[in-house]
């Protein structure tokens, strides 16, 4: 242990060099070993399934096997060689889904050569999110800790950035992670309003310049892109002849063809507008990212049947007059109007290292009137559904992915903890580099206990 | 009535006389001046007769004479005759008042281009100083505002047009900017146009860089505070310094030389007031305690905010020069537009018209002026809307004549038209402030300057006409003109039929008229032109076929030309329904919560936080917002108010130890030690993030500086009375802090070039160590100043805010709060203030504390952390939730603070992460967000726990306060409630209506502004 520990100071040192000479940050790695793949039966017995999709099981057993869940209930036939777990008293949820993160993408934010999430350029759709997710990021582990096991990592930058990776939060390569690639493709709509202010440089003309251009660029991209597929398609026909091929253009194809859904990520009221008429003229599959002021236009997503990735309740109200609870009741406005949603964190890059704090997100809209079983689902189900794996994760369902966490109570409370947790049936470690200094530091004063007796301010 | 006796009275009061004199001086200048050629000499003696005479506010000749003579009034009064030598002018019809005064303008002050100097992060100017001036490139009271003053014509123009006689031409660059000078606006050299230098000295109560972290020291609000106060102890300083140097020059350390200082002498001495230029109404507030902590003499340029502070600008006592800067209508026309315009916006564009009303009634002094107007041609306009909003005329015309004039030091001078006074006059057709009034003259120094032509004629009105065509009958009609003299418009009737006339107009003293001839039996166009005459028009014509013809009309009724213009103008002042609200705008109180004599509490799950701990169905008793009782089965006492808690949670009310919310500036960045400076000064009592943080249990908190500097600015503790003034906010008797950081804010690790020390770690503990050395060296020289017996001749030290205050935390008087990360700075700051030998109060964040916990505990040190934040930075790499759970476990006084105002509504969720993350039990966790930080900020004597005696601050929760499912219902201060779901509720539905009424009434000002353009776009149709 202690070995590690130095070891691991010693990376530290490299670090900081790293740092100073801007070389890529390749060193950091995190001491948990990847899970094992699942070799035999295992059951979780005796606790309270949470399954989400239906009827929670007081009592039950929760069967496992090769990843997949295989039984489900309180009589559970149990195969020869089966691990039995008692988890009498425990609670059994499906893993936790974080639907709007950096997470793998970025280590320290402040320090440049560790941020991976944002390529040059305005326009990158052949970005892809999956292939420099670290697997080793010690943020990984930190996540996984607090339950959860899958999440959807989002590439940023420019106005088309990019297409995400929904990962799960255990392997070895990125590989191993991603779970779905491509979800959707990720657009930024432009700020639409005019920034005033002290800090303000650019004028009202130059700023509303910029933003016709910005919006311009979107609209052309499109219009490229419908043209290249035409062109492309024309090909095989006699006479036309081949056209050079375009990484950023190929790879909206599927956006246009409504195989791939755009992430339509619009904050302001004015900014969600434009880009849902936008969008909706463009014949596009949208997923809304967006937050306090999606309650606005809640008749629209519904009619539209647009899903919406909620990014978080716990900022404050955008607008000085607005109650003090408006991102927190906001999810409940969703659900009133019958709109589908989910609730993830706010996608920001300082958020990637606090993704742990995902299930107080969709708390706090309980606490302001949400049911609490549409809570808990806007970070299980909903997240899986929307981002279309809902047939594979997000519930506890026969023939589901094994990916799922016992705790010792509701999840949503932060008293709660994560004892055990399982990815497509691996068993996972919940130690992190936090629980490790925790351990290093805690052996730190029993020491001193032991030569001096406790110390105190007295 | 005044006669030449009566002013030769006048000239016996030594005070005028001595006016007289200065006069005499000012316009013998330029008889200094050698005369090329002729001289010329006309006649500088003028009576304007028949005039109605405004003297002053009420005081009113309905028709009289003014004599002006040599740039002085002469004689005014009803039966002045005029003097044989007088050119006599007459203005039958006319109104004169007089001359306006503009209190503040940069008129004439020529733009200085940009030059790119470099400024040094220290506030230095680097480009190359010439003369003895002050270190910091914004105090510059020696500058010489004359040098600068180059008006153009126009300018003087525009200013005449409204009627101005005399300017104040402030300069406007810097905090100390420079004295004032008070120009006459006559036509003229400077030599002649100066009527009085030294009128105030200016200061500007802003920022002046522009960019972030451009412009050197100061770059916040707080940082201009602290120079401002610095200076003037500077120049006091200074003062002394060089008399006791010139007492005794031997042997004594030749004090500096300072321009800057000197030109400030007068101001310390309150012998020369000061103009404070504030932008906004809390700095208003600001501004007046510096004035009386030094007791300065000064006046206000407001910005138009006032009304919203009304009581303690009214209590400041100070007079104020107010813009008419009322706001245009905000965007509302789309409902997405109007989102964003705050209810706080939405009501000052509703109220700031009754600004100069409101401070006139709460008997403020009160000048106008068209300062900060954006445009100056508006300022008329926006008058009148502060008269539709309940301002007088009459004190309008005292706000532009006499109250300047007093102000200036100018009343014998300027202000009204009396005997003696300045000739400074200006001429109307009707009342100065209605809408269809012109300004046709104004006289400056006694020379006549015509803004508007009149003209010499008027044919307004009825007219029987004859029209006396050769071979024939002659035509009579009746003949109607109206409109402008010069653009008249007009018809001839016959019973029932009317001919428009095609053209009509005035030049000189001729009239002349075309019109259809048709109707008349003319095929073509008729023409004639003629003689105005008094009641007569007379001359010829021609008809198409190209014959001559005379005409003549008698007048039948004559248009009374003033009557239009004083006739009823809408004067009915418009009741504006604004209600005002603490702080103005969304979820303002209409008045301060009650405080209950006794309240009773009971039946709830009391979480004491203190030797009481946990409480099931528990009762407390408040008695004067204090708490009286804590147990079960208490008795509700006679008359007391009675809260049913089954079933909820009561704890201390939560308090924050590391806040930046409710204030106006956070970092004075500019320099690495910014001791001097304090957040206490900016407090924003009207940060909507106070409310919002109550609504989160929230009740104190303690407002630090940032961390851009090792020695950052002194602290404010405060508790969220909501609706307080920001000094009410401030609990009284917390011990001072202030704000120490280490590590990579402090030495710029974001910045690619930083050329500020410290660079390192290493130079943040040597830069930390230089000062409090400083402030010790600084300590031996005042102790052996104040040992002296025989102070006469010595020069003093100089007082230095920023070494007080470090010798305050040396002594034990203020606490350090460190902002830190790595365990080696934490280490590090403690051996250097036991060196020093006090103890650090807080490391804030202190997120490696874990590793160096016991150091922590031995030291005595408070540690006020995240719960959980880490990997935003690299020195936050190592940062663990379980921080909190080993420092506590060591002995460590452990609080869970916010550094933001979202996460500060919520603490009681984050205290909940010291059990999750470490094992500590609720009650001890819940302590980390009540009693710890109020151990730590030293006010563990009034708050942080429910026992008797201790303040009644507590907050009802629906259920346990470490549960994310529970909600804040109620949060009390003192006995006071600050924030209850219900009267949120409430709350939310005035906002809405408001919000919606002055939409509304926006909506309906837009129709109007537009149809009333429509109609003057319309009218050349015509």
């Amino acid at each position: 242990m202690r070995q590690i520990v130095n070891l691991k100071s010693g990376t530290l040192y490299l670090i900081s060099a790293f740092i100073l000479s801007l070389f890529a940050l390749t060193v950091i790695a995190s001491d948990q070993v990847p899970g094992k793949p699942q070799d035999h039966p295992i059951a979780l017995v005796g606790c309270k399934i949470h399954t989400v999709s239906g009827a929670t099981i007081e009592n039950g057993t929760v069967l496992f096997i090769d990843g997949k869940i295989t039984g489900l209930g309180t009589q559970v036939d149990l195969p020869e060689g089966t691990e039995r777990i008692n988890a009498k008293g425990k609670h059994v949820y499906p893993g936790l889904i974080t639907a709007n993160t950096r997470l793998g993408l970025v280590e320290i934010n402040a320090v440049r050569a560790t941020r991976d999430f944002a390529e040059l350029g305005d326009v990158k759709p052949n970005i892809r999110a999956e292939v420099s997710i670290n697997p080793d990021s010690e943020l990984l582990p930190v996540a996984r800790a607090n339950g959860i096991t899958m999440a959807h990592t989002i590439p940023s930058g420019g106005l088309i950035a990019g297409t995400s990776a929904l990962i799960t939060l255990d392997g070895w390569t990125w590989e191993d992670l991603t779970y779905k690639a491509p979800v959707g493709l990720y657009i930024d709509w432009p700020f639409m309003g005019i920034r005033k202010g002290r800090f303000v440089i650019k004028s009202e003309k130059e700023q509303l310049k910029e933003r016709d251009e910005r919006l311009a660029k979107i609209r052309d991209t499109f219009a490229q892109a419908r043209a290249y597929m035409k062109a492309k398609e024309a090909e095989g026909q006699k006479g036309t002849p081949y056209h050079g091929s375009d990484l950023r253009l190929d790879a909206m194809i599927p956006v246009l063809k409504k195989e791939m859904p755009i992430l339509l990520h619009a904050r302001g009221i004015k900014q969600i507008q434009a880009a849902l008429d936008w969008a909706i003229d463009e014949d596009l599959k949208i997923i809304l990212l967006s937050g306090q002021d999606v309650r606005f236009v809640t008749s629209l997503l519904k009619e539209n049947n647009i899903p919406v990735i909620y990014e978080g309740t716990l900022t404050t109200p955008s607008r000085r007059w607005e109650p003090y609870d408006t991102p927190f009741r906001t999810p409940l406005n969703l659900f009133e109007a019958g709109v589908t949603f989910c609730i993830s964190g706010s996608g920001r890059t300082f958020e990637a290292a606090h993704e742990r704090n995902l299930p107080y997100q969709a708390a706090m809209a309980a606490a302001y009137g949400l049911p609490k079983e549409e809570a808990l689902k806007a970070v299980t189900l909903y997240p899986a559904q929307i981002l279309g794996v809902g047939d594979r994760v997000g519930s506890i369902e026969i023939g589901k992915d094994a990916t799922l966490i016992v705790t010792n109570g509701d999840p949503l409370e932060i008293m709660t903890n994560v004892e055990m947790e399982f990815i497509q049936g691996r068993k996972i470690d919940l130690s992190s580099r936090h629980t490790e200094l925790y351990e290093k530091y805690k052996t730190k004063y029993e020491r001193i206990e032991l030569t001096n007796g406790k110390v105190t301010s007295k | 009535m005044q006669t030449f006796t009566q002013l030769s009275r006048y000239l016996r009061t030594p005070l005028l006389g001595a006016v007289f004199l200065l006069l005499f001086f000012t316009q013998s200048r330029t008889q200094t001046k050698p005369i090329e050629g002729i001289r010329e000499n006309t006649p500088k003696v003028h009576a304007l007769m028949n005039a109605r005479i405004v003297q002053a506010s009420g005081r009113v000749i309905e028709k009289g004479t003014v004599v002006l003579r040599d740039g002085t009034i002469e004689a005014v009064g009803a039966g002045v005759q005029p003097p044989a030598d007088a050119r006599v002018w007459d203005y039958e019809g006319l109104t004169i008042y007089p001359g306006l005064i503009e209190s503040y303008s940069h008129l004439g002050l020529t733009k200085e281009k940009k030059k790119s100097s470099q400024t040094s992060p220290e506030g230095g100017s680097q480009k190359t100083k010439t003369g003895a001036k002050h270190w910091n490139q914004y105090v510059t009271p020696e500058g010489d505002i004359l040098a600068k003053f180059k008006p153009k014509e126009d300018d003087l123009k525009k200013l005449r047009s409204l009627g101005f006689t005399a300017a104040v031409i402030a300069p406007n660059k810097g905090v100390f900017s420079g004295a004032s000078v008070l120009m006459s606006l006559d036509k003229g050299s400077v030599n002649d146009l100066l009527l009085k230098r030294d009128v105030a000295q200016n200061i500007m109560f802003k920022r002046p860089g522009s960019r972030r972290f451009g412009g050197g020291y100061p770059n916040s609000q707080m940082g201009v505070i602290a120079l401002i106060r610095q200076t003037l102890l500077d120049a006091d300083w200074y003062r002394k310094a060089q008399l006791a140097y010139s007492l005794k020059p031997n042997g004594q350390k030749r004090p500096e030389a300072n321009e800057a200082l000197a030109a400030l002498e007068k101001v310390v001495l309150g012998k020369q007031q000061v103009l404070i230029n504030i932008e906004d109404d809390l700095n208003f507030l600001r501004a007046a305690k510096i004035v009386k902590k030094f007791n300065l003499k000064a006046i206000i340029l407001g910005s138009g905010h006032e009304y919203r502070q009304l009581e303690l600008v009214k209590a400041s006592g100070l007079p104020v020069i107010l813009p008419v800067n009322f706001p245009e209508a905000p965007e509302v026309e789309s409902p997405e537009d109007a989102l964003d315009v705050s209810l706080q916006k939405l009501s000052h564009w509703e109220a700031a018209p009754g600004n100069p009303a409101r401070l006139l009634k709460a008997n403020v002094r009160v000048a106008l002026t068209t300062a900060k107007l954006k445009k100056q041609e508006d300022f008329y306009k926006k008058i009148r809307s502060a008269i539709k909003s309940g301002l007088s005329e009459s004190d309008a015309l005292t706000a532009l004549t006499m109250t300047p004039a007093a102000l200036l030091g100018m009343q014998s001078m300027l202000g009204s038209v009396d005997v003696g006074k300045l000739a400074h006059l200006v001429v109307t057709d009707g009342d100065l402030f209605k809408e269809k009034t012109k300004i046709l003259e104004v006289w400056i120094d006694g020379n006549r300057h015509e803004i508007e032509k009149r003209p010499e004629v008027d044919p307004r009105g009825k007219w029987q006409i004859t029209m006396n065509i050769p071979d024939g009958e002659p035509i009579k009609r009746e003949l109607e003109l109206k409109g402008e003299p010069e653009k008249l418009t007009g018809s001839l009737t016959q019973d029932s039929t009317s001919i428009k006339l095609t053209k009509a107009k005035t030049s000189f003293k001729r009239l002349t008229l075309t019109l259809p001839g048709k109707d008349l039996g003319f095929e073509g166009v008729i023409r004639m032109s003629g003689v105005v005459g008094k009641g007569k028009l007379s001359g010829h014509g021609k008809l198409p076929d190209g014959r001559r013809f005379s005409w003549l009309a008698d007048s039948r009724e004559p248009l009374e030309p003033t009557s239009e213009k004083t006739k009823k103008e809408s004067t009915k002042s418009e009741r504006p329904s604004f209600i005002p609200v603490s702080p103005p705008g969304a979820f303002g109180r209409l008045a301060p919560p009650e405080q209950p004599k006794t309240i009773l509490v009971q039946g709830a799950t009391i979480w004491t936080s203190g030797p009481q701990g946990n409480i099931e169905n528990g009762d407390m008793l408040v008695t004067n917002g204090k708490i009286s009782k804590v147990g079960t089965g208490l008795q509700a006492p006679a008359g007391a108010m009675v809260i049913d808690a089954k079933g909820k949670h009561v704890t201390p009310g939560l308090i924050d130890a590391h806040s930046h919310s409710g204030l106006s500036s956070i970092n004075e960045g500019s320099q690495a030690v910014t001791a001097e400076v304090s957040v206490g000064d900016v407090i924003n009592s009207y940060d909507i993030a106070l409310y919002r943080e109550l609504a989160g249990g929230l009740t104190a908190a303690n407002q630090l500086h940032g961390s851009a500097n090792p020695i950052g600015g002194k602290n404010s503790v405060i508790k969220l009375r909501w609706g307080s003034s920001p000094d009410d906010l401030r609990i009284k008797d917390a011990i001072p802090g202030i704000k120490f950081a280490l590590g990579e804010n402090v030495k710029r690790s974001r910045s690619s070039n930083n050329k500020r020390y410290p660079d390192t770690r290493m130079g943040v503990e040597q830069i930390i160590r230089d000062r409090f050395e400083a402030a010790l060296d600084y300590e031996r020289k005042w102790l052996k100043f104040s040992a002296l017996k025989k102070k006469k001749g010595i020069i003093p030290p100089r007082r230095d805010l920023e070494l007080d205050t470090l010798l305050e935390i040396i002594h034990g008087k203020r606490l350090v709060h460190s902002h830190s990360y790595r365990q080696d700075e934490i280490l590090m700051l403690v051996r250097v203030a036991e060196d020093f030998g006090f103890k650090i109060g807080t490391f804030q964040h202190v997120l490696e504390g874990y590793k160096v916990a016991e150091v922590l505990a031995k030291h005595g040190a408070g540690a006020s952390t995240f719960s959980d934040w880490w990997a935003y930075k690299f020195e936050v790499y190592d940062a663990i939730p379980y921080n909190g759970a080993l420092m506590h476990n060591a002995g460590v006084v452990v609080s869970f603070n916010s550094d933001s105002g979202e996460l500060a509504r919520r603490l009681n969720l984050e205290a909940a992460k010291a059990v999750k993350y470490g094992g500590v039990s609720e009650e001890e966790a819940l302590k980390f967000v009540t009693l710890n930080p109020a151990k730590q900020l030293r006010i563990d004597h009034r708050v942080g726990s429910l026992e008797v005696g201790k303040d009644a601050d507590f907050v009802i929760w629906s259920g346990s306060p470490l549960s994310t499912y529970s909600i804040c219902e109620q949060t009390w201060i003192e006995g006071r409630k600050y924030f209850d779901l219900e009267e949120d509720m409430k709350m939310r539905e005035r906002v809405v209506n408001e919000r919606a009424r002055i939409i509304q009434k926006v909506l309906a000002a837009n129709e109007k502004g537009k149809s009333k353009k429509k109609k003057s776009e319309d009218k050349p149709t015509h």
